[in-house]
Parts: structure tokens; sequence; C-alpha cells
């Protein structure tokens, strides 16, 4: 009995110390936020003397940070449907329709996970400027709206569906698109859900992409915007904390609504058969 | 930081090709006289000014647009992260705005692509209204010319932290004033566990010491002197006299470590003492102010200034834009609001930077204002991001005791004279 006990504790002191690790960092940065003028901010100090939600408020008259993040909530929403949508029709597409080049098409999307987007910045950019679309928020979208990663992640969510359950639909007449709209859609849900997920959090993460297409305020997303926080010669640590906070708000709401669908898509792959 | 550095390098290759192709077809028929109408629509572009001092730059748009009728400034601002990439993008595309705040070493690959005005031919009388010491930054060495209006001017004491000198038993009020005393107070301070400096040398600091860092179009700081420079460095790191993150560390996160109190000692600028009073209270009740340590008598300057790309559409314009921006009554105000200094050759005879009211900011900017007068821009403007990558690299590598000081400073010389080709 003892020795259990005993591995029991290790185990749980283990899984505190990641715990520490993983948001310690986190909560250090929301204590930074809601200190006052005068305390150390470059000292782990997790207990402000002077709580504040001034911080906060301050932010949003240093820069419209309603605007920047209403961009934002816009381009991430779009990102969300073009990826469920498109990245669905195509994972589709590669997994059960049969036409030629079929595995040559899955290789090419798979392939393109590897470029760096550093690489391919200059000439998206010089793309972007030929359709007339630099400084806009459509010109932010586009480049991310169908990603490869997501199409092979439901490419794979679908080649997990038994083929014997589509033939049998064959059989009864359905056509592609009735089979796609109300057999295979409804079981990759937990993949879709992880697909949005994934949508949402990379386009309101992106911050380089924004940047260089974007020069007009009024349209910035809120990575950048924020990034006005950092003044060039003086900036104030409990803003840059405070605006960090309210960035990442909306990501871990998201997060905690979906997760029971989050983790059920993650192994969805694996548990269906 | 890494992301940055790395799109340095991919971005220089498309700029030269795609950029000479848009650069020349659109600008040398049309309007590459400085010399026409100053009317029209131009578009302004800042480094990172939003929005601490935005009044500041829409008045100096407003008075330039009462001064000169018809005229429309639109002024942007660009966050400092990403600068690099969203200026070289926006040059691949032969895009860039008509006036644009770049430092010298963004300057010098945009001037060596041939995108940017030449000062010195299009307005010749511009040169005498500057530093002689900040206008040469601008300047392409070798190739003649000047491509910017230097903006303001940048340098600083060096801050310590009077506490942690005490606590190892050296004298507080004796920081050190050479290398060799800096050296022996380090070695001193690492016996009681406490790190003197946060970053390894930075190629400023290999010119304060009076190393020649390029010469003949070839960087060349790998000579006896420099090697000798990274031996000392190499001795502090043994005991402890760097921290272990001095290896990747920037300025920035060097001055983060001074705040924490893990450093004792850390080269900073005027305004630092407002962000030692705001952000490190417990810091700057100990804090001490002592003179720049360097062999050469020069101290190091920053510097920033604002240039026009040929592919300006309304060139006359942003050349008269860009020299308002840039006169002494405009510097003079914006150095006082920002505590920083102006780069006009009048600008530091203004009394605010001459006399000192008692106040510890003020004791600071009159002995910058001072030391300025000699400063260097120790930086050579071909010392590009990815060169600075590869001598910290090269340089972490040496601390470790991987390569001796010898070879780590000539493998570092022998990529940067690669990048420079």
């Amino acid at each position: 009995m003892k020795p259990a006990h005993y591995k029991l504790a290790l185990r749980y002191l283990g899984l505190l110390s990641i715990l520490a690790i993983s948001i310690g960092p986190f909560l250090w940065q929301f204590a930074t936020s809601i200190k006052g003028p005068g305390e150390d901010v470059f000292v782990p100090d997790f207990i402000p003397d002077d709580p504040t939600f001034g911080n906060y408020a301050a932010v949003a008259e240093v820069v419209p940070v309603w605007t920047f993040a209403l961009n934002s909530l816009g381009v991430a929403g779009v990102n969300v449907i073009t990826n469920c949508l498109g990245a669905a029709m195509a994972g589709y597409a590669l997994a059960r329709l049969k036409f030629k080049g079929r595995r040559f098409a899955a290789v090419i999307f798979a392939s393109s996970i590897l470029v760096p987007f550093e690489a391919i910045l200059i000439s998206l950019f010089l793309v972007m400027r030929g359709l007339g679309l630099t400084n806009t928020l459509t010109g932010v979208v586009l480049p991310g709206s169908i990603a490869a990663l997501n199409v092979l992640l439901l490419r794979n969510a679908f080649l997990a569906l038994p083929a014997e359950v589509e033939e049998a639909a064959v059989i009864d007449g359905a056509n592609a698109w009735q089979r796609f709209t109300r057999l295979a859609l409804p079981s990759v849900k937990g993949t879709l859900v992880v697909v949005a997920l994934f949508s949402f959090m990379f386009s309101w993460d992106d911050f380089l992409w924004p940047l260089v297409v974007l020069s007009d305020q009024q349209k910035y997303t809120l990575t950048i915007g924020l990034a006005y926080l950092q003044g060039t010669f003086v900036q104030n640590q409990r803003l840059v904390a405070a605006g960090t906070i309210i960035a990442v708000l909306p990501l871990i709401l998201l997060f905690l609504l979906l997760q029971k669908h989050f983790f059920r898509g993650v192994g969805e792959g694996a548990i269906k058969g | 930081m890494k992301r940055r550095t790395f799109l340095a390098g991919l971005v220089a290759l498309p700029i030269t090709s795609s950029v000479a192709g848009c650069g020349l077809s659109s600008n040398t028929a049309s309007n590459s006289s400085a010399s026409g109408q100053v009317t029209g629509e131009i578009t302004f572009q800042t480094w990172s000014l939003k929005p601490k001092y935005t009044d500041y730059v829409n008045g100096v748009i407003d008075a330039f647009q009462k001064q000169h009728q018809g005229t429309t400034v639109k002024w942007v601002d660009q966050p400092a992260d990403g600068y690099l990439a969203k200026v070289m993008a926006d040059a691949s595309a032969g895009s860039l705005p008509d006036v644009i705040n770049v430092p010298p070493d963004l300057s010098f690959p945009l001037a060596k692509a041939g995108q940017l005005v030449n000062l010195d031919e299009s307005l010749k009388d511009a040169k005498p209204e500057y530093l002689e010491n900040a206008w040469q930054a601008f300047e392409i060495p070798g190739k003649g010319g000047c491509y910017g209006f230097p903006w303001y001017l940048n340098t600083g004491p060096i801050f310590y932290n009077k506490a942690l000198f005490t606590q190892a038993g050296l004298d507080p009020n004796k920081p050190p004033t050479n290398f060799k005393e800096l050296e022996q107070q380090a070695l001193q301070l690492a016996q009681k566990k406490v790190a003197m400096l946060g970053q390894t040398p930075s190629i400023a600091d290999f010119g304060l010491y009076g190393v020649k860092v390029f010469e003949n179009d070839k960087f060349t700081f790998n000579e006896p002197k420099g090697v000798e420079f990274v031996e000392t460095y190499k001795r502090m790191y043994d005991v402890g006299a760097l921290i272990p993150e001095a290896l990747t560390q920037n300025y920035t996160g060097a001055g983060a470590k001074f705040m924490a109190q893990q450093t004792a000692l850390n080269p900073g600028s005027a305004y630092d003492l407002g962000k030692f009073k705001t952000d490190a209270p417990s810091l700057y009740a100990n804090i001490g102010i002592t003179k720049p340590i360097t062999n050469t008598g020069s101290a190091n300057m920053f510097l920033h200034g604002v240039s026009v790309p040929k592919s300006s559409k309304n060139q006359a314009t942003a050349l008269a834009f860009g020299r308002f921006v840039t006169n002494a009554e405009n510097q003079v105000k914006f150095a006082k609001l920002a505590s920083i200094f102006p780069s006009t050759s009048k600008g530091g005879d203004d009394p605010y930077f001459t006399t000192e009211d008692g106040s510890d900011e003020a004791r600071v900017r009159v002995a910058a204002a001072k030391q300025l007068k000699t400063a260097v821009n120790y930086t050579p403007v071909q010392f590009s991001d990815q060169m600075r990558e590869a001598l910290l690299q090269q340089l972490a590598d040496a601390m470790l005791g991987k390569k001796s000081a010898k070879q780590a400073l000539d493998d570092a010389v022998a990529e940067c004279n690669r990048l420079l080709k």
C-alpha cells in the first residue's frame, strides 16, 4: 500500500510542477497587469501591493482597442467559416472521391505545410498587390482561408469513416453531395471543432502577415494594434501586460467552451472504427 | 528576434532584383527632380511614435501644411516589431511611402539598391544644417551621397546598481571608468555571485574598445585588439560575471535583466531614468550614473533619420517635408518631449541641453548632450541584423570555450564579409 501512495504523491508533484511552469508566466503577466504605478514589475511578485484594473481602461485610452478587436474578430470569424467549409470539402474530395491525381494532390497539400510562411511572404505580398488587395482585411484573410493542415486533418477524419457506410448510401441512391452533407460531415463534428479552434487561434494570433498587408491604422488587427503599446522610447509594462491579457482572453473562453469537443476531436480517428 | 533575422536575409534577395525593375521604370522619367512644385499629397511613415507622440507629429504636419498651401501629409505609424519586414515588402513591391523613418542600417540596403533619393545631389544646401557626424551616418561608404535626413539622436550614460556594488564590497561611488577597471570590478562582484553584465559585446562595443571594425569595404574586427577584447569577456564569463542568458541576449533583454537587478551595470539612455522610476522603483533608489566606458574618447550614439524613396510620385514635396520634420525647431521640440537629442548643428545649443536644474534627469541630459558632440555611430551601416546574429553566435561559442576568441572572431568576420556581398 505504502509504495503506491508514495508514487501517487510523486506523480502529483510532477503534475503540479508542470502546472506551475505552464501557467506561472501567465499568472505573472496577469499580476503585472493589475499592478499600480510605482511597483516593481521586473521581479516575480505575484501579489500586487496596490491592485488596480485601471491599466485595462488605460489600454483602451491609448489605442482604439475595440476597433482592433472587432477587426480581429471579423478576420478570425471569416477564417473559421472558410476553413471549416473549404477544408471539409477539399478533405472529403481527397479522402473519398476518385479522380486522377488524387494521391498527388494530397502530397502537394502535405508538402505545402513544410514551406515556412516567411519564405513566401514577399511573393504573397506581390500577389495581393497585383490583386489590389493590399491594405484590406480581405487581403489579410485570403492566404489563410483554407489551411493545408486543416485539409489534411479533415481528410484523415473522413478516411476513418468506414467505407461500407458510404457504399450503403450509394446503393440508396445518394450522390456525392448528399453523402458529404448528410453522412460525412455530421460524423466529423469533433474534427470540425478542432479545425475551427485552430483557424480562429492562428488568425487571431497572426502578426507578421497583417502587419505587412495593412498600413491603415483603422484596419489594424489586435495583435498589430497592441504592438503600439511597446513605444519607441518609453513603454509601460503594465499596459503591455493588460493588452496581452485582453488579447488572450477570447482564446481562453473559446477553449473552455469547446474543450469537450476539442478533446473528442483530437482522438476522433482513434475511437471511430 | 529569430524570426526577424531570418527575414532580413530572405528579403534582401528579392529587393535587388525586383526593386531595380519597378524603381527605375517608374521614376526616372516623370519626377526625379527635387525642384518641382511643393504641393499635393504625400505619405509619411514613422517608426512606432503613436500614440505617445501623436500630438507632436500632427502638430508638425499641420505646420507644414500651413506653410505650403495645397499639400496634404498622410501619416502612418508602424509598430517597431516587424518594421524591417514591412519596409522590405513595400520596397520590393515599389510601394514605399513618400517619406520613411529609417535608421542608418535600414537605409543602407535601400540606398544600395538605388531606391533612395541622394540628398547631396537633390538638396545641396541641406548638409550644413545638421551635425557632421549625424549626416555622415547616412552616407554610403564608398558610394558617396547621403540618403537620409538625420533625425533624432540618442546616447546615454552607464547605469549601475549601487546596492549590488556595496553588497560585493565595492565602493558604490567608484564605478569603472575604463575597461580594465570594468573587468577587475566584475571579477570582484562575481566572487559574491553578482553578475556585472547582461550581454556579450555588440559591434558598437568593439568600436568603443578601439577596435577597427570596418575598413576598406571589409569587416576587420578580428584584429588583435578585437581578440583581446573578447578574451576579457571570456575571463569575465568564466567566473560568472556575465549572466548565462547573456549569450543570446539583445539590448532590450539586457535592460530587463538590469531592471530585475540581476546585473549590476548596463549602458542606457536619458529616458531610462523615467522607466526605472515607474517600473523598478527599488532599483531607482540605488541607481548610480556614470560616464560611458570608451578607449577612443568618443561615446556611442544611435540615430534615426527620414529618407525619400525614388519611387515617390511627389519627390519635391516629400523632400521639403523630410527637411521640415528634421529642422532645428521641430527637432528641439521633439527632443524635449522624448528625452532624446536633436541632430541639427545648432540644436544642442538650446539651454535645455546645457543647464542643469539639480535633477537626475537634467544631469543625465546635459552630460549626454555634451558627449554627443564627439559621439560616433560605431555600428557600420553595412552591419545587418543577420550579421548581428552571426556575431552573437560566434561570441557565444567563444564564451563557452568551444572556440578560441581568435577563431570565433575570424569566423564571424568571414560570415559578415560573405553576407556583405
